[in-house]
């Protein structure tokens, strides 16, 4: 098997236009939710969440062509041969919307196959590509498809890019389920009340280690194991015992080779719904035992951005790694009992070189990457 | 990388059926058959009702090709994996629940209709009703022979993510408002891959993976699912 480099990687998220911004912000304990005025939000459970000036869906466009244009600009070169991956769960669900409101619209942009043509047109890329759909693991499962096929040998670059909007289509949806929270999200807090929303993106370009030295590319990261799998339990809640997170990271971990005690740090989902949080917990006091290690999540800082949020959270592990520290959890004044030793509203130290990156969604997903440090 | 053969279900506007059961797989443009309950499942089933049509029919073309392989029945949970290739995926459903939220500033808006409009709900009903536990993803692509799923499949076969795979296709008709901008036949087409030597009493040979990225069946290449579904079924043996 190869080994899978992460040698490009970017990200735009309600805290800035890169992973700079990105980084800065969820290290200074600053958060993007804030009241949302793109549609009206009065019958619904909150009214805010992280978003970003300028993708509301403008003459009938999506608002996710913007998007993609602030995560691609400066992004660099992509090797002609690179595989392309999407991860998107609704895509251009605004100009469906916009559609059924009897505004101006393309229906031929709804499919998510046109933003796998954009993009591949955009990089002259010779893969058509394909767009995974995992509800809010996609691209946790689109980085591990990548390097999947790097390590196998089936393809020597890949180009992953994931986004999401907010849009009232979902956020009405989380609204009926009664998982939004009134206010600012609080993952892991023994108060939490729901999850806030987001919209962003990440492009993440894998490569093997020996085309990323043919072509002196930074080793910003390794993918060294990756795993998912189904709790087969509900389509909307996770399994309590977390029977599906805990299959997944034990194949990553097999496939990394490393040991529960080789994880120095966890990029935890925490989406601060009641039951994700405390099926996260169990899972990571399954596998991890009395040992206490640094747990955070980002939705605090940047709501959840659904099936862009692996992605973004891969690209925030890499800079995690470098500097040795895990960000505060953003919106944590009281962790949850079982929380306790593992989530902090300060900034932890990472003591070790692997990451654990996981995420969990609708229809039973699981999914778990671990990353190791790049070259310093 | 090699894998057996070993189930066929499927859901058209022609008919439904599996492999063993004898008949054909024809796409066609046909209205696709209001599947019920008694139609997919002998026993009584709590969720099949509720579902979106969309998550019908691909559970129903999912317990077909379980059904053939020998697998439908279990006692324990299993790993195996179900990667579908969708167009459209729930795009029926988004329309439906999307009218809900337009009534009433979105006050009305359907919990139940939401739990549905994601591409991948279905699998996640599969899962639970046969009890599958490796990864389940729906994907899109651009591609008009229906083969990037099972090529996906036999790669993950190949990286030993899994023994077993589910692979195929799952789309509603194209909705009227969107009939002017994409023209495909409906249905649901799945298949059950094994690199364990299959024990049910019919086989469809070989699949596999070229290294030029090529399908073959029994060594042939074949261009397209449906051709693949095609000749496995002319060829079954008995």
């Amino acid at each position: 098997m190869r080994e899978v480099c992460i040698s490009a990687a970017n990200t735009v998220t309600g805290l800035g236009p890169d992973l700079d911004s990105l980084w800065r912000g969820a290290m200074a304990g600053e958060s993007a939710i804030r009241p949302l005025n793109r549609f009206a939000t009065g019958r619904y459970l909150s009214g805010v969440a992280s978003w970003i000036e300028g993708l509301e869906a403008k003459n009938g466009c999506s608002g996710i062509y913007p998007l993609l244009e602030q995560l691609l600009d400066g992004f660099g070169p992509v090797p002609k041969d690179a595989a392309l991956i999407t991860a998107s769960t609704k895509g251009c669900v605004d100009v469906m919307e916009q559609l059924q409101s009897g505004l101006a619209g393309d229906p031929a942009e709804v499919p998510l196959g046109q933003l796998l043509q954009r993009i591949a047109a955009r990089f002259g890329l010779n893969s058509q590509g394909i767009n995974i759909n995992a509800a809010c693991a996609s691209s946790t499962i689109a980085v591990a498809r990548g390097a999947a096929l790097i390590a196998a040998g089936r393809s020597e670059a890949v180009l992953v890019v994931c986004l999401d909007l907010v849009s009232e289509f979902v956020f009405s949806g989380f609204s009926a389920l009664q998982a939004l929270s009134p206010v600012a999200c609080r993952p892991f807090d023994r108060n939490r009340s729901g999850l806030s929303l987001g919209e962003g993106g990440a492009a993440l370009l894998l490569m093997s280690r020996e085309r990323a030295r043919r072509e002196g590319r930074p080793v910003l990261g390794i993918v060294a194991g990756w795993g998912a799998a189904n709790d087969a339990t509900h389509i909307t809640a996770p399994a309590r015992d977390g029977c599906g997170l805990i299959q997944s990271v034990q194949q990553a971990m097999a496939r990394a080779a490393v040991s529960p005690e080789q994880i120095a740090a966890v990029s935890a989902h925490g989406t601060a719904t009641l039951y994700n949080d405390q099926m996260e917990l169990t899972a990571f006091r399954t596998l991890f035992g009395e040992r206490r290690l640094p747990v955070h999540s980002i939705k605090g800082a940047i709501g959840h951005t659904l099936g862009a949020a692996g992605g973004i959270e891969v690209a925030l592990g890499l800079k995690c790694l470098a500097a040795g520290s895990l960000p505060p959890t953003i919106g944590l004044l009281e962790a949850e009992e079982a929380g306790e030793g593992f989530v902090s509203s300060s900034v932890q130290p990472i003591e070790g070189s692997c990451l654990l990156s996981t995420n969990s969604g609708f229809g039973g997903v699981n999914a778990a990457l671990i990353l190791r440090q790049g070259d310093k | 990388m090699t894998a057996y053969l070993s189930g066929i279900g499927w859901v058209t506007g022609a008919g439904f059926g599996w492999g063993r059961e004898g008949g054909d797989c024809v796409l066609s443009d046909l209205p696709l058959p209001a599947l019920t309950r008694k139609d997919v499942f002998p026993e009584p089933n709590q969720r099949f009702g509720r579902m979106s049509n969309y998550a019908k029919l691909g559970l129903a073309a999912i317990a077909f090709a379980l059904r053939d392989a020998g697998l439908e029945t279990w006692s324990s949970k299993r790993p195996i994996g179900v990667i579908a290739s969708t167009r459209l995926g729930c795009l029926a459903t988004d329309l439906e629940y999307h009218q809900t939220v337009l009534l009433q500033g979105g006050g009305l808006a359907s919990p139940n209709l939401f739990a549905y409009t994601l591409a991948n709900c279905f699998l996640g009903d599969a899962a639970i009703q046969f009890g599958l536990t490796g990864s389940a993803v729906a994907i899109n692509e651009t591609g008009e022979d229906n083969l990037g799923a099972l090529r996906m499949a036999l790669e993950e076969l190949d990286l030993r993510e899994a023994d077993t795979m589910l692979t195929g296709i799952c789309d509603l008709p194209v909705p009227d408002a969107f009939a002017d901008s994409m023209k495909f036949m409906p249905g649901a087409v799945f298949l059950v891959l094994t690199v364990i030597p299959p024990t049910a009493p019919v086989g469809y040979g070989m699949v596999s993976l070229g290294d030029d990225g090529r399908l073959l069946h029994n060594g042939v290449a074949t261009d397209s699912l449906i051709e693949l579904v095609h000749n496995s079924l002319t060829n079954r043996r008995r």
